[in-house]
């Protein structure tokens, strides 16, 4: 075939596919509004929420999580370009994980030692990383698939983002739940929990955004 | 330089609002420059293999043409799918290539020349599609029919044409990627 005869083919075609913004847009409103109902109906939303949201050591983890998220999938929305790889920084990830370090070790010192592990280990562990996993599927995967109707060039980092961005929101969400106000306990948990999504979005990333 | 990339922008921000005219005419402009950059790279590859590479950077660039932001240069966004594809092309053919972006700004164009090189791969994967969706190819591209012949021509109307046209361009997109593993 003669790339002119090739060039006349692709011309004819006018399909056109939706932005990938509108893709991100009507594929992550149900994902996290489904996380925020399963949290809802599932294990409930703490008895003292709105204290909660008040207390600025509490509502910490739900901005470090949800600002992780917000930058998260901007970058998302940028690898997704082709010339994206080249331009995206990953530096504002960095600073959210310093300021959450930040606070770790803050809470480290003021914590009296006694009490610090008590603090840290706190009664939920479990739930915490069964169900911060659990609520970054939908946001994760409708993040992948907004990637594969883009363009990546760098899809392991792609996937990284990605992993971070839905398991940052499911974790935000997560803490409409969770009583466990210490920094000791969220920082490490929840960090961890988002950790282990990431790496799996990565490794995922890694080999099904390529195009 | 700057201002070919404005050309370039009016006609894709054209061709994505549905100007099928205008968007042949941005393929037919980047063509050459693409055309310079696959056989700078690639020059070992013959010119039949570099027009294969070719024919797939411009399928590529097709299908992911609604990536670009119209309020970003288009340079930059088809340097970077021209050298993601031309590297997947050489690791297909089993062989390593540095290809340093900086370098396209330098390359010159090349036209096809009088008798322009036929191109085989890409014939091979539409052998590879139904029947019908060969057809339309077939019909669209080598006998330059229009979407509205080649639907009287199969008795299919002219919106299921341009769905099966679309689909058929995507599946050789996928064939592709399947024929390098």
């Amino acid at each position: 075939m003669k790339t002119d005869d090739l060039i006349r083919a692709l011309a004819a075609d006018t399909v056109r596919r939706p932005h990938l913004r509108t893709t991100l847009v009507l594929g992550m409103v149900p994902s996290l509004t489904i996380a925020v109902l399963a949290v809802w109906f599932v294990l409930g939303f703490r008895a003292d929420l709105l204290t909660a949201l008040v207390t600025p050591i509490s509502v910490a983890r739900i901005l470090l999580t949800g600002v992780l998220g917000l930058a998260a999938t901007r970058l998302a929305l940028l690898l997704a370009r082709p010339e994206g790889g080249q331009v995206a920084r990953l530096w504002p990830l960095a600073a959210v994980a310093a300021a959450a370090l930040g606070l770790l070790l803050w809470a480290y010192v003021a914590t009296p030692a006694d009490a610090r592990q008590m603090a840290t280990v706190g009664k939920t562990m479990t739930t915490c990383l069964v169900a911060i996993p659990l609520l970054s599927v939908l946001p994760v995967a409708t993040l992948l698939y907004v990637l594969r109707q883009g363009a990546t060039t760098a899809p392991m980092r792609a996937g990284f983002v990605a992993g971070l961005a839905g398991s940052g929101f499911a974790a935000a969400i997560y803490a409409l739940h969770c009583t466990e106000d210490s920094p000791l306990f969220y920082v490490t948990w929840y960090g961890l929990a988002i950790m282990g999504v990431t790496l799996v979005s990565t490794l995922i990333g890694a080999r099904a955004l390529r195009w | 330089m700057a201002e070919q990339g404005d050309v370039w922008g009016q006609l894709l921000m054209a061709a994505n609002a549905g100007d099928a005219r205008a968007y042949a005419r941005f393929l037919q402009a980047v063509t050459p420059v693409l055309r310079g950059i696959v056989r700078a790279k690639g020059g070992s590859l013959g010119a039949a293999g570099c027009e294969d590479v070719l024919q797939e950077v411009l399928l590529a660039v097709h299908l992911k043409r609604h990536t670009w932001e119209p309020d970003s240069p288009v340079r930059p966004w088809l340097f970077a799918i021209t050298r993601y594809k031309v590297i997947d092309a050489f690791r297909a053919r089993g062989r390593k290539i540095d290809v340093p972006i900086d370098d396209f700004a330098d390359v010159l164009a090349a036209d096809a020349g009088p008798d322009p090189t036929e191109a085989a791969d890409m014939a091979k994967m539409i052998g590879m599609l139904d029947g019908r969706s060969a057809t339309i190819i077939r019909k669209i591209g080598l006998e330059g029919d229009s979407v509205a012949e080649t639907g009287a021509a199969l008795t299919m109307s002219e919106g299921a044409v341009r769905v099966a046209l679309h689909r058929a361009l995507k599946t050789l997109a996928i064939l592709r990627e399947r024929h390098v593993k």
